[in-house]
């Protein structure tokens, strides 16, 4: 294919493939948002399960949720999943354990 | 109910209680009841009968005039007709209103040794409010029922957003589709395909961020243009915006050959921007030291401020058709970046200074502001196409733009110097690093020749590691008589 077939500015033999952009090397770039949730669902989660606080499991359900809102489409659905069913566990075993509905704090 | 019915029985139990007590102490305490059994008594002789009783055993007993006070009461009965006479004896004296008063008045002594009701009810009566998840009702369940209202809500507005940032991308490309496709051989490419054909769509990288690779032009190597929508998918941020508003942004960045562009570094947009860019970026804190200048001297709006290297580059760049693009969209446009030494921001590192010089690149970047403030529809796509023709544009300008010999002397002198002074701020790093090696050559070189199970070879590697070692000492004493000499 010559660049004279082309009647515009386009060159086919000048096509370079695309690469995505290495995120090692910019990592201020990167939204941190998805992983801090994560986390932070886990660790209330963890905490309502072991000190049977029903507030803390709602809000590691509300954490997984804006986890998976935020999170990038290269990212393991695995591990969004595994956080989303630790959090429902989390709520399910403090109203088995406890089935009192949950009292507000004021 | 239950409670009512735990009561009957508990205040019979607690009335019963004192009744039963009282029985038992009366046998006690009437002293006076003995009074009764002089007669039938043994020791009737001795005892002493005081003038209340002297009159009882003349009388007949009266006519029992018993008041029914509690009909469990034998014991007292007679203790009760007693007092009753004495009453009586009385009572036939007085008035007959005394009677009534008799019969109405409580006898403090009839109820001897009976502690008052209200003193023997020492445990008070507890009634338990039954657990809340026990009772039939759903209203005091209504935290649980805010909380999965909240999270409807956020799966709701999940959709919603995902939606209209889907919508508003294919809006976009809907209208760029054309200018892009007669400028570029490929048209999207996600990289994971085998032949390099164009995609013609989209790559979603995120609910909010859609990517675009254009590549086979003259003059460039490759666009990646950057749909940064604001996250409408996620409820806490569309809160968040409520309070500061964000634009959506398209950020196209254009990667240049060696030969498509001249050395120069050069930076337009509004003043906020400028600002930090001169912070944030590598190659502006470095080559464009000068605060940034009002656009106002080249016929800009005043609300935008040109960053340069130096004077000759703002006139290349800003002819007469770039002003008037920037003129006319001057709202949309937050910075235009063109550079030959573009590396990306400053990278901190934690152990002092990189080693080494960042890599650069010629790139041409450009960010724009979409109108609408965040309420973007789908129809404010079409107002970017001038925009996109302003980057073709300037793709074609910035390959004819040459420096004058001036300008270019100038710009090398400008990157040697930042060369030289990343290098002097390095060298003791650089020094440290290179000491560092030779100990390490040094160490495996000793550790070879100790490893040397012939001491035939041990011995001749000693000796020319000896001799190495001489050498040098020779070859540095030779430099520094050198150095000298030329001192001198």
């Amino acid at each position: 294919m010559s660049a004279n077939n082309m009647s515009g500015p386009q060159r086919v033999n000048k096509i370079i493939r695309y690469k995505p952009p290495s995120t090692e090397a910019n990592p201020t770039l990167e939204d941190p948002t998805p992983d801090y949730m994560n986390l932070l669902g886990m660790i209330f989660s963890m905490c309502g399960l072991m000190l049977k606080l029903k507030w803390c499991a709602w809000i590691a359900v509300y954490c997984s949720f804006i986890s998976f809102a935020n999170s990038r489409s290269s990212e393991d659905t695995k591990q969004m999943m595994s956080s989303f069913m630790l959090s429902i566990s989390a709520v399910v075993m403090s109203y088995l354990q406890n089935p009192q509905p949950m009292s507000p704090p004021w | 109910m239950r409670s009512v019915y735990l009561l009957l029985p508990a205040l019979l139990l607690l009335l019963a209680l004192p009744v039963s007590r009282g029985r038992y102490n009366d046998d006690f305490d009437d002293g006076e009841d003995l009074a009764d059994f002089a007669d039938d008594n043994d020791f009737a002789e001795f005892e002493d009968v005081s003038e209340d009783t002297a009159a009882e055993p003349e009388m007949d007993p009266p006519p029992r005039v018993a008041p029914p006070a509690q009909p469990a009461e034998d014991d007292e009965d007679e203790a009760t007709v007693e007092l009753e006479e004495d009453g009586q004896e009385d009572g036939f004296e007085d008035s007959d209103t005394q009677d009534q008063d008799m019969y109405s008045k409580y006898d403090p002594d009839e109820f001897d040794g009976m502690e008052k009701p209200s003193q023997s009810l020492k445990d008070p009566l507890i009634i338990h409010t039954v657990p809340a998840h026990l009772q039939n009702s759903w209203e005091s369940y209504y935290m649980e029922i805010l909380m999965v209202t909240g999270l409807l809500a956020y799966i709701m507005n999940y959709i919603i957003g995902k939606n209209k940032n889907s919508r508003l991308a294919t809006a976009w490309f809907n209208s760029h589709r054309e200018l892009l496709e007669s400028n570029f051989a490929l048209v999207g490419d996600d990289g994971t395909s085998k032949d390099a054909v164009s995609t013609g769509k989209l790559n979603q990288e995120n609910e909010h961020i859609y990517n675009l690779w254009c590549s086979g032009r003259v003059c460039c190597e490759g666009m990646l243009i950057q749909l940064k929508f604001v996250k409408r998918q996620d409820l806490l941020n569309v809160l968040a915006r409520m309070m500061r508003p964000v634009c959506d942004q398209v950020q196209i960045k254009v990667t240049l050959n060696d030969e498509d562009m001249d050395t120069f570094v050069f930076a337009v947009g509004t003043k906020k921007a400028m600002a930090r860019m001169q912070k944030e970026m590598q190659d502006l804190s470095e080559f464009c030291s000068d605060k940034p200048k009002s656009g106002a001297k080249y016929g800009l709006p005043e609300l935008l401020a040109i960053l340069t290297e130096m004077g000759e580059v703002t006139d290349g760049v800003m002819d007469s058709k770039m002003v008037h693009y920037i003129t006319n969209h001057a709202d949309k446009i937050e910075s235009i970046h063109f550079s030959d030494q573009f590396s990306g921001p400053k990278v901190v590192q934690e152990d002092g200074q990189p080693l080494k010089l960042p890599e650069t690149k010629k790139t041409l970047l450009f960010t724009f502001n979409v109108p609408g403030m965040g309420n973007t529809s789908p129809k404010d796509m079409d107002t970017l196409l001038p925009l996109m023709n302003m980057v073709i544009y300037s793709i074609d300008k910035v390959k004819k733009l040459r420096l004058n010999r001036e300008g270019k002397q100038k710009a090398d002198k400008n990157r040697a110097r930042v060369e030289e002074n990343f290098l002097k701020q390095t060298h003791n790093q650089r020094q440290e690093a290179a000491q560092t090696r030779r100990e390490e050559k040094k160490r495996a070189e000793k550790e070879r020749i100790m490893s040397e199970e012939d001491p035939e070879r041990q011995r001749r590697l000693e000796e020319a590691a000896q001799r190495r070692d001489q050498k040098k000492i020779e070859k540095k004493q030779m430099k520094m008589k050198q150095i000298k000499v030329k001192a001198m």
